[in-house]
């Protein structure tokens, strides 16, 4: 019994596994980063959507509305490599000489002197910009709509008091939004946490590429096979572990709604 | 341009395979999702409460874990009992565990938008119905089912299109055989050969907004259908919400 015990815990604490506990860093700092680019992206692109001059307008429109229409996975991939490309262009048309281009043979970059080699902790900030412009399109919607839905009276008021446009935006009807876009945050928090189970597509040492390696099958010359294929079990401990990041994120919302909700929203109880 | 169209010619065969996933799980899913809605109301815990864990689970979860986590369950089988049965082509496919975990997913999101529907049926209609002595199941054929798909349409052509958006990441979980690719998989392999981000993705791009306004469109015309008894027909809103 206690040979188990310390047989059990010595496996789950051993290098690899202390590995794949430390990597729960980069898909909470991804879902915390991506989420707080998102609200800022979500209200530059209803200040877009409500501007009073066209081009403008037609710039937060088309963000919200492209950004959404394709998948998340598909945006998810291409901004970071996109990025990438265009850094290594800028820089290739600084560094590169003819000759450089001209002995390069792969198809990119231009010249050797051009590349950008992109490491976890790069391709991390890149997956948190990109997450947050995905679901900042997201955010922009629920952002527009909540703008809309304060009481025009306050807005008056706020005018009457003789602020300036600027301070009526700032002071008066973005603090009274909150209340109203919050449910529809909460929705895009969500998205955001299932999000970040992709970050291994961007070759980040994430939670679920620990998961497959810590479970393919394990075998050393020395003591023969340690255990079969254990994937499974590991999907399921991080299916359990989103489930409940989703438990905790709704009780949390429901706990700050209720308190942002007080004396405004009656439903809110 | 003329590249252009070649890219398109080269995505066509591959956005049939999105089509595919989506097309088989859309309506098991949606059988799935109305037993599920009805267990999740029902007054039976021992009905209520696993139809509820069930669509907890798997809509607070991500479909890429849920993925992942089916096709080792599948293949943690294979020695057992896949092998001697001899059905383990067929199991392993992903074009079998990808329908099946797009079902078990769309079930879990297409029940809470049922449920939600469920609960906004006219209680009037029904108590109307029970006054006339219908039975348990003609309250449901002819009241509850007609107010609830009518309430639940455009939440649910929603739900469809955000399925097929998550058709693709089902060959960046399971393998990919041969020449079977999706759109996701033809944009990554053309764009590790000639590094055209801008290219190959913007034409996956352009499939998946193409196919989902074709979505919008028919089930549109499906609303309009269902609600052809009003006086004014309300017309399905063309811009969707897009959120899941």
């Amino acid at each position: 019994m206690t040979d188990d015990i310390a047989y059990w815990f010595s496996y789950l604490t051993n290098g690899k596994h202390l590995t794949w506990y430390a990597s729960f860093q980069f898909t909470i700092f991804a879902a915390l980063a991506g989420g707080t680019l998102a609200v800022v992206f979500g209200l530059i692109g209803a200040t877009l959507k409500n501007s009073r001059f066209f081009p403008l307008r037609l710039i937060g429109t088309t963000y919200s509305s492209i950004v959404r229409g394709v998948p998340d996975v598909l945006f998810f991939l291409f901004f970071p490599l996109a990025f990438e490309q265009a850094v290594e262009w800028l820089v290739a048309t600084q560094v590169c000489s003819p000759e450089a281009i001209a002995v390069q043979t792969a198809a990119w970059p231009p010249c050797k002197e051009a590349n950008w080699f992109l490491g976890t902790p790069e391709y991390l900030i890149l997956a948190s910009v990109s997450l947050g412009l995905v679901y900042g399109a997201f955010a922009t919607n629920v952002i527009h709509g909540a703008l809309r839905s304060v009481p025009h009276g306050q807005l008056e008021a706020a005018r009457a008091y003789g602020m300036s446009a600027a301070q009526v935006l700032w002071r008066v009807h973005i603090r009274q939004m909150w209340v109203y876009a919050l449910p529809g945050l909460s929705n895009v928090w969500m998205l955001i946490v299932k999000a970040t189970s992709l970050l291994s597509l961007l070759q980040i040492a994430d939670i679920v590429l620990w998961a497959d390696r810590l479970g393919a099958p394990n075998f050393l010359p020395t003591v023969g096979l340690v255990h079969e294929d254990w994937r499974w079990r590991y999907y399921l401990v991080l299916f359990v572990f989103y489930i409940l990041v989703t438990l905790i994120s709704e009780k949390a919302f429901n706990a700050i709604m209720r308190r942002a909700g007080r004396g405004i929203l009656s439903e809110a109880q | 341009m003329e590249r252009f169209i070649q890219e398109l010619a080269l995505f066509a065969p591959a956005v049939l395979f999105n089509i595919y996933f989506a097309a088989a799980s859309i309506p098991i899913g949606f059988v799935l999702a109305i037993g599920l809605a009805l267990g999740k109301a029902s007054s039976n815990p021992w009905l209520s409460r696993p139809s509820r864990a069930f669509v907890y689970a798997f809509r607070g979860s991500p479909l890429f874990i849920q993925f992942f986590m089916f096709y080792s369950l599948a293949l943690s089988f294979n020695v057992s009992l896949w092998k001697p049965w001899g059905v383990s082509w067929f199991v392993l496919h992903p074009l079998f565990i990808g329908p099946l975990v797009l079902t078990l997913n769309t079930g879990a999101y297409t029940a809470e938008i049922f449920y939600g529907a469920l609960r906004a049926v006219p209680r009037g209609e029904v108590e109307a119905a029970r006054a006339y002595g219908m039975s348990r199941a003609q309250q449901f054929r002819q009241v509850i089912w007609p107010n609830l798909i009518r309430l639940a349409w455009p939440a649910y052509t929603n739900e469809v299109v955000f399925l097929f958006h998550a058709t693709a990441i089902v060959y960046f979980a399971l393998p990919v055989i041969g020449l079977q690719k999706d759109l996701m998989i033809t944009a990554k392999e053309l764009f590790e050969r000639d590094y055209n981000a801008f290219l190959h993705f913007s034409v996956a791009a352009l499939y998946f907004l193409a196919v989902s306004l074709v979505v919008f469109f028919l089930f549109g015309l499906v609303y309009q259908r269902l609600m052809r008894h009003m006086p004014a027909p309300p017309r399905m809103r063309f811009q969707p919400k897009w959120i899941r």
